[in-house]
Parts: C-alpha cells; sequence; structure tokens
C-alpha cells in the first residue's frame, strides 16, 4: 500500500497551540451570544415549520383518478416493467363496462396494485413510464410507518386524494 | 442553646446544603450543556420540555427511572454495581474541605462555612480525585465488554498521566501559600498584590493555572480529553453497559467531578471565596443603608463570599461547556505527547521557578 | 438393469424454429437439370419451379427483409396486405413476394428506397385507424404491426382524422376461448383463411367493405367452433384477437421461452413454454412440418394447467393409521414405508400410465424385473384420429413408445390377485380400475383425484409426487411413430422427484 505522507510547515503560534485554540474560542463565543440573545438559528422547526421542497421532489406515490373515483390506471405493466427496484406488482383484470361511461375505452384495469415503499428507490421511472398519467410522485415526504405491511401501497391508499399535485 | 447539639445540627444542616447545592447543579448544569450547545451551534436546543426546555433534565430523570434496571449476564456484578457509587462519592466527598465562606455568626456561636476544615486538605481532595480512576476501570473491567475494556484503559492511563503535571502545579502553590490547608490559602490569596489586585495564585503563577485547568479536563473526562468515552471509535466507553439509573450516576457523578474540580481550581488559583472586584463596595453600601451591626456584617460578607464562589465556579464551569462545543477530541497519541512530554516537563520547571520565587519573596 | 434385452432407436430431435425448410433437392437425381436461380439483393439462388419469391426467401433464411401481414405459410396466397412487396427488375411495378413465383434469372431487391417508400406508405394507411392502445394490447412486445412499424413505419402519421371505432367489436367475446378487439384489426385476413382452408369449419367472415370491413362470426349465435382457436391468435400480427386465457395474464417481454413437447395427446405436437419465473403461463406450438406443422389444438394448449394446479400434489404423502388419513411427510419416511410395503408384497403389479417417456418405462421395467408384472394402460383404447389436423383419440403422449420397449397393455383381469398395485401416472392416461386392491400412486395427482379414489374403496398407501413432462427430460413416440425427445422446460418448484430417485424409493437401492 502506497503511503502519502503530508508534511505542514507550522508557525510558531501553531505550534504553541494555544493561540488558534482561544481564537477558535473566541469565534465560537460570539456564536454561543448571537445565539443566545439574537437566537439565530439555522435549523427547521420540523413539526411545526416545514421545509418548501422543490416542485420536482419525488415522494408517496399515487395513482389519479377521474371525476367518478374510476382510476387513470388500465393496468398497461409499464412501471413494473421500467421499475429498476421490482417494487410494483400489478394483477390486471378485465374492466367492467360502468366504469366506460365517458371518454376512451378502457379494457383492462389492475385488479390489485401494490407498490411496496420498502423497496422503492423512487426513482421515478413509473411515472414517466406510464402512458396514462396514472402513477405520479407526490412531494409527501412523510412515510414512516409503524409494521412494514403499512409500507405496502394498495391500491385503495394509492387512489388518496392528494393535495398540491394531481 | 447546647454547643455540643448546636454544632451537630451546624454540619447536618452544612451537609445538606453542599449535598444540596452540588446535586441541585447538575441538572441546570445538564440542560445547560445541551441548550448552550444549541446556541454554541445556531440551533434552539432542547425546547420542547416546559419553559426553555428547563424541564428536560426532569424528563431525563422520569426515562432514567423508568428504564428496565439491567446486569449484563457475563458482568462481575459486584465490581459493575460499585462503579457507579465510587464515581459519584468520590467528587461529593472531595468537595467537603472546600471552604464557601468565612463564617457566619448565629446568636452567640460561630459557624465555619466549610464542612472539613482539616489541616491537610490539598491531600484529601487529591485523595478522592484519585479514586476517581476507580470507577472508570472497575466499570471497564466488570462490564466484560472489548469496547468498555479499552475505554477504562484508556480512561484510566489518561487519568494517571495527567495527575502528575496536576499535582506538580499544585505543588508550586503550595511553596508559596506554605499550607495545605484551603482556608488559609484563600486568607492569603485575599491580600494585595499590586494595589486592588488580590494575590491569586493564576496571578502569581499563571503557567501552573494554566497546566492545572488544562488537567482537570483530563481528570473529569471532560472534551477535549473525552477518550474514555470516545462515542465514535468505542461506542460509548467504560459505561456502554450501563443504563437506566446506574447511568444517570455516571452522568451526575461527571458533573459532580466537574463542579469539585471547578471548586479547587478557584479555591487555589482564583482566590476561593474572596471577594470579587466591587463587592467591597456592594458590602460597605449595605452596612449604611441597613444600619449592620458588627454581626451582620460578618453574615453580609459571608452570603457575598459565597455569592463570589458560586460566580467563579459558574464561570468555570461556562468554560468547561465552552471547551466542549469548540474543540475536537483529541487523538490518544497526542494527548499523551501533551502530558508527558510538555505539560510534565514544564509543570517540572514551573516548580523549580516557583521554589525560586518562593526563595526570593521571603 | 441391463439394456441389451431389447433396443430402441432414437431419431434426431427435430425441433425445427423457422418454417419450410425441405431441402430444395428433392428431385433424386439432382444433376439431371440444372436448377433455376433468383437473384435477392445482390446473391443467387436456387430454387424449385413453382415457388414464390417469398418462399424462396423463407428457404433461405431470407424472411427478415419482407415483411409480412397476410401471408402465412400453413395458409393459402391472398396478396392483400401489399407489404411484401419487393423490387423486380424489368417489372414495370413493385410486385407482392408472396404471389409473385420466382423465375430464372429474376432480379430482386429488398430494401431498395422505392420498397421502403412503399412499405412506409402502406404502414401510414394500416396505422391510420390502428388506436394507440399497446400499453393495454396482449399482443404488445410480439406484434408484427409494431415491429414494422419500428422498422419500416412513419414517424409521424399523416392523418388528422379521428380513428374509426367498432363501439361493439372493441371487447367482443368471439367464443369462450377467443375475444375480438376490431378496432385494432388490419384486415389481413389470415384467421378467415384458416376457418376456411385449415379448419375448414368457415366460422369467420368479413363483413361489408372498406372502412366498415368488420370481422365476425358467421353465425353470431354460435361464434367460433373449431378446436384450433388457439392459433388465430397466435397467428393474428395484431392484438385483434387475443385468447382469453392468456388474456391480461402476463406481458410477454416478462416470458422465458423453452422448446417441450405437448402430452395432449398422441400427436406430440412441438410446442414452446412460455414462462415467467417457473411459472407457466402459456403454451404456444413451434413448426414441425412431420408432426404438427405450425398448429396445435386448444386441448393441448390449455393442458398445462394440470401441472399448474393448486391443487396438484407435491409432497409426498403416507396413509396414517391413526387418523386414517394420508398425512404429507418428508421423503425419507414415504420411502421407508413403500419400501417396507414393496418388499412385504408377494404378487406386484405396476401399472405404467402412457404418459410416461421411454426411458422411465425403461427404467420402471428394470427396476421390477424381478419383483413385478410392468403393465402400460392409456385408457383410451386404440388411438384413431379425431379430425383431418391433429387431434386424436389417444388422450396420452407414449402408447407407442412403450408398446416398444415390450412393454403389454393392461388386460382388466390383471388386477384381481394382487397384494400391491403401483399405479404411475403422470399426465392425462386414466386411472385403472383398483376398486378393493391395495394401491401406492406414483405421478401427477390433484387432491380431488385422491378423494375420489378413497371413496371407492381403494386403499392408498402412498402418494408419491413425480415430475410432469415440462419439468422433466425424455422422449416420446406419437401416434405415426415419431420419436421426439425434449428437455425440462420449467424447474419444478415443489418436493416431488424425478423418477429414478423414486423409484430408488420404491425398490430401495441407489441408483
Amino acid at each position: 500500500m502506497g503511503t502519502i505522507n503530508v508534511s505542514r510547515k507550522y508557525t510558531l503560534a501553531q505550534k504553541i497551540y494555544l493561540y488558534y485554540i482561544i481564537k477558535g474560542m473566541l469565534i465560537n463565543l460570539k456564536r454561543f451570544f448571537r445565539g443566545l440573545f439574537l437566537q439565530e438559528n439555522w435549523t427547521i422547526q420540523y413539526p411545526e415549520q416545514r421545509r418548501e421542497y422543490s416542485q420536482r421532489f419525488r415522494g408517496a406515490h399515487f395513482i389519479s383518478v377521474d371525476k367518478n373515483k374510476t382510476e387513470n390506471c388500465t393496468a398497461c405493466f409499464l412501471c413494473e416493467t421500467v421499475c429498476p427496484a421490482e417494487c410494483i406488482h400489478i394483477i390486471a383484470e378485465e374492466r367492467p363496462e360502468d366504469e366506460n361511461t365517458y371518454g376512451v375505452w378502457k379494457e383492462k384495469k389492475p385488479a390489485s396494485f401494490d407498490i411496496d415503499l420498502l423497496r422503492c428507490c423512487f426513482c421515478g421511472f413509473c411515472e414517466e413510464a406510464c402512458p396514462k398519467d396514472a402513477i405520479k410522485l407526490s412531494r409527501d415526504y412523510e412515510m414512516s410507518v409503524a409494521t412494514r405491511d403499512e409500507a405496502i401501497f394498495d391500491l385503495n391508499h394509492l387512489k388518496r386524494e392528494v393535495k398540491g399535485r394531481g | 442553646m447546647d454547643p455540643v447539639i448546636f454544632t451537630t445540627t451546624a454540619i447536618i444542616a452544612k451537609i445538606l446544603v453542599l449535598l444540596g447545592v452540588t446535586l441541585g447543579v447538575v441538572p441546570i448544569m445538564v440542560w445547560f450543556e445541551r441548550r448552550g450547545a444549541g446556541w454554541f451551534q445556531g440551533r434552539p436546543g432542547p425546547n420542547r420540555v416546559g419553559p426553555f426546555g428547563l424541564l428536560q433534565p426532569l424528563a431525563d430523570v422520569i426515562k432514567f427511572f423508568f428504564k428496565e434496571d439491567w446486569v449484563p449476564a457475563n458482568a462481575n456484578k459486584f465490581y459493575y454495581l460499585m462503579a457507579p457509587v465510587i464515581a459519584l462519592v468520590a467528587p461529593l466527598a472531595a468537595i467537603s474541605v472546600i471552604p464557601f465562606g468565612s463564617h457566619i455568626i448565629i446568636g452567640d456561636h460561630v459557624v465555619h462555612l466549610q464542612l472539613a476544615n482539616i489541616d491537610s486538605g490539598v491531600i484529601f481532595i487529591l485523595a478522592f480525585a484519585g479514586l476517581e480512576v476507580y470507577p472508570v476501570i472497575l466499570a471497564g473491567w466488570a462490564s466484560n465488554n472489548k469496547y468498555s475494556t479499552l475505554g477504562a484503559l484508556r480512561g484510566s492511563a489518561q487519568v494517571v498521566s495527567y495527575e502528575i503535571s496536576m499535582g506538580l502545579a499544585l505543588l508550586s502553590m503550595l511553596l508559596f501559600y506554605g499550607t495545605f490547608n484551603m482556608n488559609e490559602m484563600v486568607t492569603w490569596q485575599s491580600q494585595s498584590l499590586l494595589g486592588p489586585i488580590p494575590s491569586w495564585g493564576a496571578f502569581l503563577n499563571p503557567f501552573a493555572a494554566l497546566v492545572f485547568w488544562i488537567s482537570i479536563f483530563a481528570e473529569t473526562n471532560r472534551l477535549p480529553f473525552d477518550l474514555p468515552e470516545g462515542e465514535s471509535e468505542i461506542v460509548a466507553g467504560y459505561h456502554l453497559e450501563y443504563g437506566a439509573f446506574k447511568f444517570a450516576a455516571f452522568f451526575m457523578a461527571e458533573y459532580c467531578a466537574m463542579i469539585m474540580a471547578s471548586a479547587l481550581l478557584v479555591t487555589v488559583f482564583f482566590g476561593g471565596y474572596g471577594f470579587l472586584p466591587g463587592m467591597q463596595m456592594l458590602l460597605e453600601m449595605a452596612t449604611a443603608q441597613f444600619g449592620l451591626a458588627e454581626v451582620g456584617i460578618q453574615n453580609v460578607t459571608a452570603l457575598l463570599q459565597f455569592i463570589s464562589l458560586a460566580s467563579k465556579v459558574a464561570f468555570i464551569m461556562f468554560v468547561f461547556v465552552w471547551v466542549r462545543w469548540s474543540l475536537p477530541r483529541f487523538r490518544f497519541d497526542q494527548l499523551m505527547d501533551l502530558g508527558w512530554k510538555w505539560l510534565f516537563p514544564l509543570s517540572l520547571v514551573n516548580l523549580v521557578y516557583s521554589a525560586l520565587l518562593t526563595w526570593y519573596m521571603n | 438393469m441391463s439394456n441389451s434385452s431389447f433396443e430402441i432407436t432414437m431419431p434426431k430431435v427435430d425441433l425445427n424454429y423457422t418454417s419450410a425448410k425441405t431441402p430444395v433437392h428433392s428431385d433424386p437425381n439432382p444433376e439431371a437439370k440444372p436448377l433455376p436461380k433468383v437473384t435477392i439483393d445482390g446473391k443467387a439462388y436456387e430454387f424449385k419451379p413453382g415457388d414464390t419469391i417469398m418462399q424462396v426467401a423463407e428457404r433461405y433464411n431470407l424472411h427478415e427483409d419482407i415483411p409480412r401481414y397476410c401471408y402465412h405459410p400453413g395458409m393459402p396466397i391472398a396478396g392483400t396486405c401489399r407489404m411484401c412487396t419487393v423490387e423486380v427488375e424489368k417489372a414495370p411495378k413493385l410486385m407482392t413476394s408472396c404471389s409473385t413465383p420466382a423465375g430464372d434469372g429474376m432480379v430482386v431487391h429488398t430494401r431498395s428506397e422505392k420498397v421502403l417508400k412503399s412499405r412506409n406508405g402502406v404502414m401510414d394507411f394500416l396505422l391510420a385507424n390502428h388506436p394507440l392502445d399497446c400499453p393495454v394490447c396482449d399482443k404488445a412486445g410480439e406484434c408484427e404491426l409494431q415491429d414494422y412499424t419500428f422498422e419500416y413505419g412513419p414517424q409521424e402519421s399523416n392523418f388528422k382524422e379521428e380513428k374509426r371505432v367498432f363501439k361493439e367489436a372493441t371487447t367482443k367475446k368471439l367464443s369462450d376461448k377467443v375475444t375480438l378487439n376490431m378496432n385494432r384489426c388490419v384486415h389481413c385476413e389470415r384467421c378467415v383463411r384458416f376457418t376456411d382452408d385449415v379448419t375448414k369449419t368457415n366460422d369467420l367472415v368479413m363483413l361489408n367493405r372498406g372502412w366498415h370491413k368488420e370481422l365476425a362470426a358467421t353465425d353470431e349465435k354460435v361464434g367460433l367452433t373449431n378446436d384450433y382457436q388457439g392459433c388465430l391468435t397466435d397467428f393474428c400480427p395484431v392484438g385483434a384477437l387475443t385468447f382469453n386465457d392468456f388474456r391480461f395474464e402476463k406481458r410477454v417481454w416478462f416470458l422465458d421461452k423453452k422448446p417441450s413437447l405437448c402430452d395432449g395427446c398422441s400427436k406430440g405436437c412441438n410446442i414452446e413454454v412460455h414462462h415467467d419465473k417457473e411459472i407457466v403461463q402459456r403454451y404456444m406450438p413451434i413448426y414441425n412440418e412431420k408432426v404438427n406443422g405450425h398448429w396445435m389444438c386448444d386441448e393441448g394448449r390449455l393442458s398445462y394447467h394440470t401441472y399448474a394446479d393448486a391443487d396438484r400434489i407435491v409432497s409426498p404423502l403416507v396413509h396414517d393409521q391413526a387418523s386414517g388419513r394420508l398425512a404429507s411427510t418428508n421423503w425419507e419416511t414415504a420411502s421407508q414405508v413403500v419400501n417396507a410395503k414393496v418388499k412385504s408384497a408377494t404378487k406386484t403389479l405396476v401399472v405404467l400410465g402412457t404418459d410416461a417417456t421411454t426411458e422411465e418405462g425403461m427404467l420402471v421395467k428394470g427396476a421390477f424385473a424381478n419383483r413385478a408384472e410392468v403393465k402400460y394402460h392409456s385408457g383410451f383404447g386404440d388411438n384413431k384420429a379425431l379430425d383431418h389436423l391433429l387431434r386424436q383419440s389417444d388422450k396420452t403422449p407414449n402408447t407407442n413408445g412403450l408398446k416398444a420397449i415390450g412393454l403389454s397393455p393392461l388386460a382388466p383381469t390383471d388386477i384381481n390377485g394382487n397384494d400391491l398395485v403401483i399405479v404411475i401416472r403422470q399426465g392425462r392416461a386414466r386411472l385403472p380400475k383398483v376398486e378393493g386392491q391395495d394401491v401406492i400412486l406414483v405421478g401427477v395427482y390433484s387432491r380431488e383425484e385422491i378423494e375420489t379414489l378413497k371413496t371407492s374403496n381403494v386403499r392408498v398407501h402412498a402418494v408419491l409426487p413425480s415430475l410432469a413432462t415440462i419439468e422433466k427430460d425424455g422422449s416420446f413416440t406419437n401416434c405415426d411413430g415419431h420419436t421426439q425427445s425434449f428437455t425440462a422446460a420449467v424447474t419444478h418448484r415443489g418436493k416431488s422427484l424425478a423418477m429414478p430417485r423414486i423409484l430408488a424409493a420404491l425398490v430401495g437401492e441407489k441408483r
């Protein structure tokens, strides 16, 4: 193994050490008083204050619905195909006629649509692959769950209303 | 009143006051350490429990109480349980020889504001300060955990190394004062050096003060010398296997040791309970205002002396926190370099200088 | 076990993917007169007089160069799609290669500028009304329209008009097996010609003309009636006809494809097993001129369900004296039980279902050489063809193979008077009548079958599950005497074992 010798030239003040320590500590003391009297904070008080993320932030998934609350998804499996983490699992079935009351005839519908959030890497490929703009990534970044089962989004949960994007 | 009963009552009262103040300062220090860390780092710090997060230490205590009291299966149970007790008792015992005022007068009795005015005060303190290495090595070894053992080995080596320079710095001051008695030291320091400047040990021998100050950082295992804990390398060091109230005991012991060390530093180098500048004026004003007699003057003096000591100790404690959030941890070899190659020879030189100065002065 | 007592011949495996590769030199005396030559893309190829340009190209594996919709090697030529046009020198116009006979000295260009422009135009017209629903369409991924659009099609359509929509025929069940989506149809009429000329059932017709041209069943009430409906969906170049069994089950690009043999009847059609992660999704026929041509029947196509059945027994069962039921166990216990049973029996009969491979037949014969009588049994009697195409009355694949290794058929009287009957049945052979007998079952069974046996007073001592046809290697001899061998297409995922190890468990020999 190669060794790199890094030699530094120290001045006398640096060698004595104390001068620079005290200098540094005085800088820190300034910070202390600024924090104490001016309440100078660089952090965010999370549950009360929330950071506004970019419009392009990729958070929890959802499936867009039409005005009859029917999912736009046609179970084409393109998201499952493109998914690099293999976290999407779809089972397709024939769409009943009463869900096709208007618009383009959709032959297929997802019988079940599961996203395993624990495997998902939030790359957003599914959103790009979707020909129906059905699956989308919201800006919701609070996805902590108590059990592993909750981390698997099923169709009902994916069809939830998402504010701010949809 | 029977003098025996009075003396006994006074001693018990003094013990209660000392214990109360010392242990009462611990939660305040814990709060200040965490809140202060926030201020140093540009964030609020704990601000959820109570106003300004003041009840945070209480919440911590409740948590410590209700955690599982657990002993590792292969630990040596006796020593394992002994370690936090020694850790807590040693600094509390040492604090008993620190004078926190001259005396007060109650009725016709004189009460000296010092728990044990013994002639070998410094020796007593050194003895109990030396005990502080025991909890570290006992806890580390008895836990039967490699990280604990590593922390204990580092800790004992560090404490022993820095005790030498600390002792030498203390020795040089003993040459000046010519006494081991803490009370006499304070009295000695209250004489004038140059006009209004009192002859504090730190002015007579600033280098010894510096060495002593650095050494107590190492003695109390505080940053930048907290190698026995070293979270990044050995998880939590010697108290890794301690939980619940046993850990709380270690935690409290650390702050008690800090208080004890600060009080010692103040007593030996910063004039002990001697007045801070301006306090004499305050005393005269109070005397004039309330028309105090001799007894009253003495009692107010004692109160001011206590305040003086408390504020000095508070400043030293603040420096402890200040240093902790400013300086990174030393590497172990750097720590040993500093102790043995710099502080030890320099304090030897300093001892010779002190001896010569004392000889010259006499 | 000795192999010297009998011999079987193992002809070469003929798993022929590409179509029509009959040798050009069918004449026994090829040097009698020189064969004519046609030049395709600058290279001269010999051909048999009467071949069309398309057939010559197929024979020399040039079919990639000529796209086609209506042409199918198994059906008569129609020449309706105009996709296969090629440039023939000295011809005034582009010629449809599927219907133009090759001539001596003809010079053909399959990828000239003119040809590509023509194909581009044809694609534009085909796509004018084709819906953009590839994501939903089951054909996507193996769709000829999709492939040719990528290769020849226009990047943008010239049509701004609204697409034609067949409202009723968007999802129309032509039968319980086939669904029609008329919007996707490109009117190649392969399906119509198939029912006219291959199955000769005349099920389908094209109604109306031009814009309104629509595929419909000849009798709307009856719908499709032929037994080869799956083939319609195979060769449909778009997703107009889809097979209900596979519809929406899986996208085709997930499928792994392995060649195997269909064991649905004694014909032994060559198939491709399409599976994803060892779960079979469908069978598709592959071309073998000697056996099945391009086709396979629906019965065989759906026969994979037997092996993918959730009720299939995939771990050994042993009769439990205490509860009187068959209990699942491990192979060690099972082999101890059956071994003791086989050893204690004085007269044993082994009934070998004719769905066993020839190799398994030989193994069984050798293993029980001195211990028991081995008889084969199909339960379907003598084989006869059910129609002019492929279907046979004998629904087991290897009756001829087992006959060839010297086994004799089970006579009804053989069953009685035995201490133990070992029934080996791994496919569609019927179970022999074993009422009142002590029986050990070996092979592929469903829970339902076992229950039926138990109610009919059969003392089942153990069930030893073995591998199905698509899960093992072997060879079958079909009704016409062709021996074809195959290798495992999927890996078995239960605890079933291959026949050699089951036999070792039965007779207690390490093998």
